[in-house]
């Protein structure tokens, strides 16, 4: 078994806590990911949970035992880093057999596994280069291998796919998962980019400032965040929000629309802040169930090939939505347009402590 | 019309011309001297200088050997000692120099301490000065200790004068590499030790290189702490150079031209062995990796 317990991390340097109250647990075979913004903590996570930082407070259990202060060596542990951190002065093949040399296996068997993992990822050709020759990519497979070869019980990847292009981001993405089925074994990986949390984890910890704010499948996180900060997190483009006062108890109005509409868990007078995802943001048709409808004008379109992200303007409120570009296609900017949300729908947040209200009147 | 970006790869000929001149200049004393070793006396003083004329090796004969005028047969000279002392001074010295400085440049760029600068700045106050200011306390220090005159001496003060150099100049190449490395190497497996052998100094095995030929040439070509820090038996070349010059016959420019290139031998070829090193030591962290 090869859970992983992280608690209370704190980690000061002088006067900057770059960890708070690190909290969460990782289950034997998942797929977990830490989303949080540049600076917010996570790879000063993954270095203390590797034993590369030392830490002011707190405990990391790591397969059953405490091994908060064990040294470096010898965790079981891979990691992944941002820069790859290939060893420049050796070849590929040198990379990949440096992690089995302290296990004093044979030459024989280093060889073969070393090959083993070459052909996995693709990079046998490249085995008697230097690493300083490699593409972006081909770098980023042989950091991968070195970081399997050893077949680690717990794999550590600290944004590693920042230094590459789009599309072989894309593709790598595909690859982690891939990887994760073939050899089932417990990854953690940390990314400021939900795209890649959401698609990859099999649950996420959204981290702010130095802590764990909320956990959960990327499809809980979506639907219900917990706060305005998940909401904004999580979810391409980002979610709209929309400032109001509850004019009645469990009830708004927006001044576009032409009545008040459900808000559960707002009381009369409550400053609150109402989220409303892109998605959720259709053309009015007539006979849709849609019920919130109302005109806003086209202020920019963000054609993305398939989809066309557009920013309305209803008064003085902005709001992106998404239409399928045939559609988005027959509009142009400062057309007006009809558009139509179900309050159900809606997010609803305290203005002030960003806690959750409710969910649309449905829920 | 707007001026053509220039392709890389493709000097023009006015620029080859421009270096090739400027490289000359730099060149010319360097020239000058080797060609004065290979003649005579008359033809070294002759005026216009000439630069064609019949070459000998007499000059190299005499820095090793020397007629005496009045018995007529040949003596050998202390020159191949004071040879072998600057080889050996030097060597030691800037070995022993770079062993320390790597070490310590490591302990400064990984382990700071609290006013790790002002350390820093504490050990280049020592070449602040000029020599002849310190040489007096130096002096004093030598005298009283028994140092004067001796191998150790003279070691012992040019590795101190050659550290602060070292530990500078190779902190910045620590500086240079990337801690993802070594961390990615711990958590391989490997020992403190081994981050340090296997995966720090392999990488900057350049700047190793550069930093020991600049302290080389400078210990090399040191000339006051070594006129008045070593004894007979303990002369460097330097020193033996500047006693050549005067006496009863004048100054014999054959003589001290041959000693002079036998001089540059040394340097010219660790510069050479060193060269590729060299040029990526003094480049590194300026060139993007």
């Amino acid at each position: 078994m090869s859970e992983l317990r992280v608690r209370n991390l704190r980690r000061e340097f002088g006067s900057v806590v770059a960890l708070q109250d690190m909290t969460f647990d990782v289950a034997d075979g998942e797929y977990f990911c830490l989303l949080g913004p540049s600076s917010s903590g996570k790879t000063t996570t993954l270095r203390a949970i590797a034993g590369l930082e030392e830490l002011t407070n707190g405990s990391v259990e790591f397969a059953g035992q405490d091994v908060t202060n064990a040294p470096v060596q010898g965790r079981g542990m891979s990691m992944i880093f941002q820069t790859f951190a290939l060893y420049p002065h050796m070849t590929v093949r040198a990379n990949l057999a440096h992690p089995l040399l302290r296990d004093g296996q044979s030459s024989q068997a280093v060889k073969k596994r070393v090959e083993d993992v070459a052909e996995l990822l693709r990079v046998t050709h490249t085995l008697d280069r230097k690493t300083t020759t490699l593409s972006g990519g081909e770098q980023q497979r042989v950091a991968i291998g070195r970081a399997i070869v050893r077949q680690p019980k717990l794999l550590l990847l600290d944004e590693p796919l920042t230094n590459l292009d789009a599309k072989l981001r894309h593709d790598m993405r595909a690859e982690f998962k891939r990887l994760h089925r073939e050899l089932g074994m417990t990854m953690l990986y940390a990314t400021p980019d939900q795209l890649e949390a959401l698609t990859m984890g099999q649950r996420v910890g959204v981290i702010q400032d130095g802590k764990v704010v909320a956990v959960g499948t990327p499809r809980d996180l979506y639907q219900m965040p917990e706060d305005l900060y998940v909401a904004q997190m999580v979810g391409s483009p980002p979610i709209n929000f929309l400032q109001t006062t509850a004019s009645a108890d469990n009830e708004v109005s927006l001044p576009f629309l032409p009545g008040p509409i459900g808000a559960p868990g707002a009381g009369s007078g409550q400053p609150v802040t109402l989220g409303l995802r892109p998605h959720d943001i259709e053309l009015a048709q007539d006979g849709s169930p849609r019920s919130a409808r109302f005109k806003a004008k086209i202020h920019l379109t963000e054609p993305l090939g398939d989809v066309t992200v557009i920013d309305v303007a209803a008064q003085d409120a902005t709001m992106k939505m998404v239409l399928r570009e045939e559609v988005a296609a027959q509009y142009t900017v400062g057309q007006d347009i009809e558009v139509a949300f179900d309050p159900a729908d809606l997010h609803v947040f305290d203005k002030n402590t960003g806690a959750r209200l409710g969910k649309g009147a449905n829920q | 019309m707007a001026r053509r970006h220039r392709e890389i790869g493709k000097a023009g000929w006015g620029y080859t011309a421009m270096t090739t001149v400027v490289g000359f200049i730099y060149f010319f004393p360097v020239f000058w001297i080797i060609l004065t070793a290979f003649k005579t006396r008359t033809d070294a003083l002759a005026v216009p200088p000439k630069l064609f004329f019949t070459p000998t090796f007499d000059n190299f004969v005499s820095v090793f050997f020397r007629k005496s005028i009045t018995t007529g047969t040949s003596q050998a000279t202390d020159m191949a000692l004071y040879f072998f002392n600057s080889i050996f001074i030097a060597g030691v010295s800037v070995t022993a120099a770079l062993i320390v400085g790597t070490l310590a440049a490591y302990a400064f760029s990984r382990y700071p301490l609290r006013g790790n600068d002002t350390y820093l700045f504490i050990i280049l106050t020592t070449r602040m000065l000029p020599p002849i200011v310190v040489i007096i306390p130096i002096f004093l220090m030598f005298r009283l200790s028994g140092l004067a005159g001796s191998y150790w001496g003279i070691i012992l003060l040019y590795t101190a004068f050659n550290i602060p150099f070292s530990v500078w100049l190779v902190k910045s190449f620590f500086d240079e590499l990337n801690p993802e490395i070594e961390d990615a190497a711990r958590m391989d497996g490997a020992t403190e030790r081994r981050v340090f052998f296997r995966f720090c100094i392999p990488q900057i095995l350049a700047g190793l290189s550069a930093t020991f030929v600049f302290g080389l040439i400078l210990t090399w070509n040191e000339f006051l702490f070594a006129l008045l820090l070593t004894g007979v038996e303990t002369r460097t070349v330097p020193v033996a150079m500047a006693r050549t010059m005067g006496g009863e016959v004048g100054v014999d420019y054959g003589l001290l031209a041959a000693i002079v290139t036998l001089f540059l031998i040394p340097i010219f070829f660790v510069t050479f062995l060193l060269q590729n090193q060299l040029l990526r030591g003094v480049t590194f962290g300026t060139v993007k990796k």
